[in-house]
């Protein structure tokens, strides 16, 4: 796979900020790929995330040095209206970012900017409704909807613009455990069938260790990890250094791992680890006696 | 129910029939009607009109209430303004004196005559606010070619108004869990305790404002340059259609406008001398 | 290395009226989306404010003893030059329809509107005074063009406009006169000040703070 998104020694530091919030950042992401970036608050994930869209530099003031490449080119190459065909953000607020009256409205502005007929903007618009669900909401004002259901919306609205790249920034930040599940199947489904690169910033594992492919791990403005998701979680001390919470099963077996009972590859779901944990009962279980039957 | 700019209608309400284009045009021609009818008792029957549009709307009336206040306010500044504070005319009629202050004929009738016609003007936009959705007046601005930026402008607009009294109610809470309540405090007070709500409510606005802009640039919005130059969809305008009876409709308005244009400059019609509310009330005061 | 609006040099704080104003040298401030929404957003929240002052202290035609909405008309122009006059001149049409003044009057106040947001806006550019409200002079500037853009406010408004659609006898045109004056300067007073000394440190810092008139 080629890659879409090359970051070349990126720093940026914002006008009035004494330190930068990302420091000499070097990283490839490869079309198609679902990436999973976390890091303690401050670290830089949405200076990134915004660095992505070409937000930064456009919107904020700073100083920035290095690249950040799309497609082979810059962001700031890009004039404006035209990266934002390419990258897609879903931002972690869901109220702050409907720009429409009603659901359906708010689905179809964006296809509205990229000049789409109306055959093509219907035709899309079928197809987000019934990937995010989204059948029974499309006349109610997006205020008038729970926090899940805005965020399927906010997810649905930049996937009908069909980017290259879809960045999501902390999109279940504001969700109870439901909605955050319900927004996680939105995304298996779009990993299954779409060929979208996806870029997910999250603090809460439990979803996003199971479907990325590879995590990146961003500390005080630097990468300081970045692997294959398995690769990635083996390094747990580091993860814990850092502040990190991996899921509670993912721990456990991590323990397990450091008092000797296990040494296999670290489990990412709980279904994992389950079949770990009863991998390990079954060595540790002491051999019954024969049997006195027949 | 279906929530409109002042309430909310039920969605079997008759007035979603009519295309939001018809609604604008009726505000902005009936408005007008009253600055053309000098008997009271028309812009009166004019007003009841539009009370049993919105009868007929299934406009709940208990919205009017919060009008009432107002309207009862209005008249009486009207009428202490030409009556109390009308001058002194010698050449006009006295109806009577109070305290010392001369009460006038003509004074009457004229304050009379302003206050019916400011009735029907008022009741025109209440009508146009309570039986009209956001989505209606962004596609009447749309279907009459107002440039996208300016129904979008407005459609943010209210969009913020409805987020500022959102952020407002929460604010107000805050104070109240606090102890702080404005309910029969005194003005100073009140208005102390408004400008502790007004500093977060612009601090609020003015952050959101950051994360509005990048949404709408996440969405490919661009104010200018080539981006902007894009012809939109308008795919809002594909649920709206302009039916005969529509055009009936607006037809309709305009022809009632022009022919009460007629009627007033050709005829004589609607003038004070041929008022029978303006004779009445005169026998009434002599 | 890139740079993207040099910084302005030395924290906010330090800075003084002059360079608050002043557009250095390469520094790009591109008119952008952000504005439009800054011109919404005040709209939207005028409409709000503008509607309580009118609803809670009516003189009768939109004209209030108390009107709150000049702090979004003379702050936001202020801050944000012509989208905050542009604003201010919009939304008192709006929170006036709700309060249920007719249309056509509403609309015949846009002058007077007009004016009063962007006499503040221009006193503030013109004589390079700090939003932030730092010496005396600050002071005067934005207490005298409250004054000045509310005196030519009820002038218009009453006379040419009630007057002139027949809607006041001449003789009770003061009342309104002092009405919207009054109405104005002392709601003005009460929150321009404090606004301004509140949150102007934090504005000037923003991407949609207006030096010239539209970036």
């Amino acid at each position: 796979m080629a890659p879409i998104i090359e970051i070349q020694n990126y720093s940026w530091r914002y006008s009035y900020a004494k330190m930068p919030a990302l420091n000499g950042i070097n990283l490839i992401i490869e079309e198609g790929a679902f990436v999973g970036i976390i890091g303690p608050n401050g670290s830089g994930k949405t200076t990134l995330a915004y660095s992505l869209d070409g937000l930064i530099p456009s919107q904020y003031r700073g100083i920035k040095q290095g690249a950040v490449n799309i497609l082979g080119r810059e962001v700031e190459a890009y004039p404006a209206g035209a990266l934002q065909k390419l990258v897609g953000v879903v931002f972690s607020d869901p109220e702050a970012q409907f720009t429409a009256m009603t659901v359906e409205d708010e689905l179809v502005f964006g296809m509205e900017n990229l000049g789409l007929s109306v055959p093509e903007i219907r035709e899309r618009l079928e197809w987000v409704t019934e990937l995010a669900e989204l059948g029974q909401l499309l006349e109610k004002p997006p205020y008038e909807i729970s926090g899940g259901q805005k965020q399927r919306v906010a997810l649905a609205a930049v996937l009908a613009m069909t980017p290259r790249v879809m960045i999501l920034d902390e999109p279940t930040s504001m969700l109870d455990p439901v909605s955050r599940k319900r927004v996680f199947d939105v995304l298996v489904r779009l990993k299954e069938e779409q060929r979208n690169t996806i870029i997910v910033i999250e603090h809460n594992l439990e979803n996003l260790a199971s479907l990325a492919d590879r995590m990146i791990l961003l500390s005080n403005g630097e990468l300081l990890l970045e692997d294959e998701t398995h690769a990635f979680f083996e390094k747990m001390d580091l993860l814990l250094e850092n502040g990190i919470h991996p899921p509670g099963a993912m721990l456990f077996i991590h323990r397990l791992m450091q008092e000797g009972y296990y040494a296999s590859r670290l489990p990412l779901t709980v279904d994992e680890a389950a079949a770990c944990l009863t991998e390990v009962v079954a060595r540790l279980k002491p051999p019954g006696p024969a049997s006195s039957r027949g | 129910m279906n929530k409109t700019l002042l309430g909310y209608v039920p969605e079997q309400s008759p007035i979603y029939a009519v295309h939001p284009f018809v609604k604008l045009f009726f505000l902005l021609v009936v408005s007008l009607f009253p600055m053309f009818i000098a008997s009271p008792e028309w812009n009166l029957a004019l007003m009841l009109f539009i009370l049993g549009l919105m009868w007929l709307s299934r406009v709940d009336m208990r919205v009017l209430r919060i009008y009432v206040p107002m309207v009862i306010s209005m008249g009486s500044v009207i009428f202490l303004s030409y009556t109390v504070l009308g001058g002194v005319h010698p050449e006009f009629g006295l109806a009577a004196r109070i305290a010392g202050v001369n009460i006038y004929w003509e004074r009457i009738r004229d304050a009379s005559v302003v206050y019916a016609r400011i009735l029907p003007m008022i009741f025109t936009m209440v009508f146009f606010l309570s039986t009209s959705r956001e989505r209606d007046v962004i596609v009447a601005m749309r279907s009459v070619r107002i440039p996208f930026v300016v129904t979008y402008v407005f459609a943010m607009a209210l969009r913020a108004a409805g987020m500022v009294l959102e952020d407002f109610q929460i604010v107000r809470q805050a104070e109240q869990a606090r102890g702080f309540d404005t309910a029969g405090k005194s003005i100073p007070y009140r208005i102390r305790k408004y400008v502790m709500y007004m500093i977060p409510l612009f601090a609020l606005s003015l952050r959101r404002s950051e994360e509005f802009a990048n949404a709408l640039l996440a969405r490919g919005y661009a104010f200018t340059g080539e981006a902007s130059r894009v012809k939109r969809a308008d795919y809002v305008l594909t649920h709206y259609s302009f039916r005969p009876a529509d055009l009936l409709l607006t037809a309709a308005i305009g022809l009632a406008f022009a022919a009460l244009l007629v009627l007033r400059f050709g005829f004589g019609y609607f003038e004070l001398e041929r008022s029978w509310f303006i004779a009445w009330l005169k026998t009434a005061l002599d | 290395m890139a740079t993207h609006a040099p910084s302005i040099p030395g924290a906010p704080g330090k800075m003084t009226a002059e360079q608050i104003w002043s557009v250095e040298a390469g520094e790009r401030r591109p008119v952008g989306v952000i504005h439009i929404v800054i011109l919404a957003l005040l709209i939207g929240i005028g409409f709000v404010v503008g509607a309580f002052g009118s609803i809670s202290f009516p003189l009768g035609f939109g004209v209030n003893f108390f009107w709150t909405g000049i702090a979004v008309q003379q702050v936001g122009a202020i801050w944000f030059g012509a989208w905050g006059v542009l604003a201010g001149t919009i939304f008192p049409f709006f929170s006036n329809a709700v309060a249920g003044t007719p249309f056509y009057i509403s609309l015949a106040y846009v002058p007077a509107n007009a004016v009063q947001a962007f006499l503040p806006a221009w006193a503030f550019r013109f004589f390079k005074a700090d939003p932030r409200l730092q010496s005396g002079r600050d002071y005067l500037i934005l207490l005298a063009t409250m004054i000045v853009s509310s005196a030519f406010g009820a002038l218009w408004s009453p006379l040419v406009v009630l007057r002139g659609f027949g809607l006041l006898t001449t003789e009770s045109v003061p009342l309104f006169i002092w009405g919207w004056f009054g109405g104005n300067v002392i709601a003005g007073l009460v929150f321009n000040f404090i606004l301004l000394k509140a949150l102007s440190g934090v504005v000037i810092r923003t991407p949609s703070f207006v030096k010239r008139w539209l970036s």
